[in-house]
């Protein structure tokens, strides 16, 4: 097999590095750089590294202790559930159902603890159990009756938020004791204990879609899923499972919402789907599955909760914020887009045998 | 006494095979055999049964009627993972692979290596990748670069090879090829021919599907005609010419009856 440096692409330059001597400085830098861009979270890092010291020396009311622990806490429920956006993307399927779970969640917690009395604990635990259950009920219409996940996801949806109103008929949950309110709302120190769950998440999921057997069959299913099925992998298990965590995951969402805003309100985390959607995707998921980062999904959550932010440190219209927050989207896409192709790039610089 | 019989004894013994997709007939009642180191290319036209035939040894059709021995003893074929089971392994024409999964990961698709941390199955991946290095090298093709490549960048040779070792990693007896040349370049041709030449003097079986019969002449031991379903005449590709496999292909069993006696 022969390779010439000049068309091989970046993840074959990397392994050459400690084959050959490689003699100019300046080709060494330009290996070491295509090496870095090969792994997909890079991009995102960067663009998150440049928007944050952009905006710290830019704006003194954006590098504030007090707006920094803002924007941490603002993005820990969005991180976390955007790592299950994550997981189910990659298996080839979507849940746009997330935001109604964590509604959900939320208010079977204030119900639990307000209406029957329960021990805070307790409520929290029956909570991170329903989102659970409600990712089951995705997971098995999604794979035993192989319903198209967008489409069933949007109507389970709508079921979620209707018997979130039903049980709680609209009515918040007021004068939520500490317990409830500490994963959302404490500080250690200047960070926010929601952050540290959040990198908590991150971690553990990226162990496991990288690590474990499990995330190997999440990458077969989103990758092959015919393919999949021929080496005896159970599809519908492997579904039902990415839906179960997303669930679960939208569940601890709520915990933290509940903690950042105070109260149990029904409309909870209805506003987080697009946010979280948008994670996923600047992140570097490849939306036809297969492929995907949860280090580069929280990335993708850290610049957009800090665009977010910024437009209303620097005083943006707040009219046209939806502007840049569709714009991000769209751009989001064209990553999208673009990692397909480089992909396509790649086949046509194949390497001969 | 026995020993002669067992050296004569077939490995693979397909008997009256049929099957039909609603009123069309692919196969009907095809005997085919299959001995160790030994490669046998089913050759035929479009809609012949080829594809079928191979799909009823590797457990992806269910046959109507028919049996299948291996070593003498009867068995039942009724999903893939038997027929992996039974050491008989299957390549498909599109591959079946992983795009988005290195070359390791694919080699060890469904039967990968782990370790258990508190339950939890964690994948090997050094030891992985170490063994996937070890079986490309010896199939002499992959370097070091490669192996960590995702499969989807490779070149259709490439990948064949990753096919190929997946299914020799499962320890198989048989292989069962649908079109292997087919995405190939001249060279990569070259190259798969020769590795399926060195494993048949490994022993092992190969049954294989192609619409080349150049390729079909340089590398099988025999060449099974199939048209209509029926088998149509069996040709040694040592001993007859390209044109008489291309008539009897395109005649059926009328033209065949001059090179059969040879």
């Amino acid at each position: 097999m022969t390779i010439k440096p000049d068309t091989v692409s970046a993840g074959q330059e990397q392994e050459t590095i400690g084959q050959e001597q490689i003699g100019s400085s300046a080709n060494w830098v330009r290996v070491w750089v295509r090496g870095l861009f090969s792994y997909r979270e890079t991009g995102i890092v960067i663009a998150l590294v440049v928007l944050f010291v952009y905006l710290c020396f830019a704006s003194e009311s954006f590098r504030s202790q007090f707006n920094l622990t803002v924007v941490a806490e603002q993005m820990a429920a969005i991180g976390i559930m955007a790592t299950g956006q994550t997981l189910v993307i990659i298996a080839g399927a979507f849940d746009v159902s997330q935001a109604a779970v964590t509604g959900l969640s939320a208010m079977v917690i204030g119900i639990m603890w307000g209406h029957a009395g329960l021990n805070p604990i307790l409520a929290i635990m029956i909570g991170l159990a329903t989102g659970a259950l409600a990712g089951a009920v995705n997971g098995i219409l999604a794979s035993r009756f192989k319903l198209h996940p967008i489409i069933m996801t949007l109507a389970t949806s709508v079921i979620f938020v209707s018997l979130t109103y039903v049980i709680t008929h609209g009515i918040p949950v007021i004068g939520l004791p500490p317990q409830l309110l500490w994963a959302g709302s404490a500080l250690l120190g200047p960070i926010p204990v929601s952050t540290l769950i959040m990198l908590v998440v991150v971690a553990l999921m990226q162990v496991l879609l990288t690590r474990t057997r499990y995330g190997l069959r999440v990458r077969q299913v989103g990758g092959n899923v015919e393919a999949a099925r021929l080496i005896g992998v159970n599809v519908p298990l492997v579904l039902l499972g990415v839906f179960v965590i997303s669930g679960f995951l939208s569940a601890l969402g709520a915990t933290i919402e509940l903690g950042r805003v105070g109260n149990a309100i029904p409309t909870l985390g209805s506003t987080l789907l697009f946010p979280i959607i948008t994670a996923s995707i600047l992140g570097g998921t490849l939306l036809s599955g297969g492929e995907g980062s949860m280090v580069g999904t929280v990335a993708g959550a850290a610049v957009l909760t800090i665009i977010n932010n910024a437009l209303v440190v620097l005083q943006v219209d707040p009219y046209a914020q939806g502007v840049v927050q569709g714009g991000l989207v769209v751009a989001a896409l064209i990553v999208d887009q673009f990692r397909r192709r480089q992909l396509t790039f790649r086949d046509l610089i194949r390497t001969e045998l | 006494m026995s020993i002669a019989t067992d050296a004569a004894q077939p490995l693979v013994s397909m008997r009256g095979i049929s099957k039909k997709y609603a009123n069309v007939v692919a196969l009907s009642g095809v005997d085919m055999t299959l001995r160790s180191g030994e490669i046998v290319a089913l050759v035929g036209d479009n809609g012949a049964g080829k594809s079928t035939l191979i799909k009823v040894l590797s457990g992806a059709v269910h046959p109507d009627s028919g049996e299948i021995d291996i070593e003498g003893k009867p068995i039942r074929i009724t999903k893939p993972s038997d027929a992996q089971h039974l050491g008989i392994a299957a390549i498909y024409q599109d591959l079946a692979l992983f795009n988005n999964l290195d070359a390791s990961e694919n080699v060890f698709a469904g039967r990968e290596m782990i370790v258990r941390v508190f339950g939890i199955p964690f994948l090997r991946r050094k030891k992985m990748a170490q063994d996937a290095h070890r079986l490309l090298k010896r199939l002499g093709i992959i370097t070091m670069s490669s192996a960590n490549f995702k499969t989807g960048g490779l070149s259709g040779g490439q990948r064949q090879m990753i096919a190929v070792a997946r299914a020799l990693g499962m320890n198989s007896r048989v292989l069962v090829l649908d079109e292997p040349t087919a995405a190939l370049g001249v060279r990569e041709t070259g190259i798969l021919l020769d590795l399926l030449r060195s494993l048949r003097e490994e022993g092992l079986a190969m049954m294989l599907v192609t619409h080349r019969i150049p390729d079909a002449m340089l590398l099988a031991n025999r060449i099974v005609v199939l048209k209509g379903g029926e088998v149509q005449g069996e040709l040694n590709p040592q001993s007859c010419h390209l044109d008489d496999v291309i008539e009897l292909i395109v005649r059926g069993r009328a033209s065949s009856r001059t090179n059969n006696g040879s």
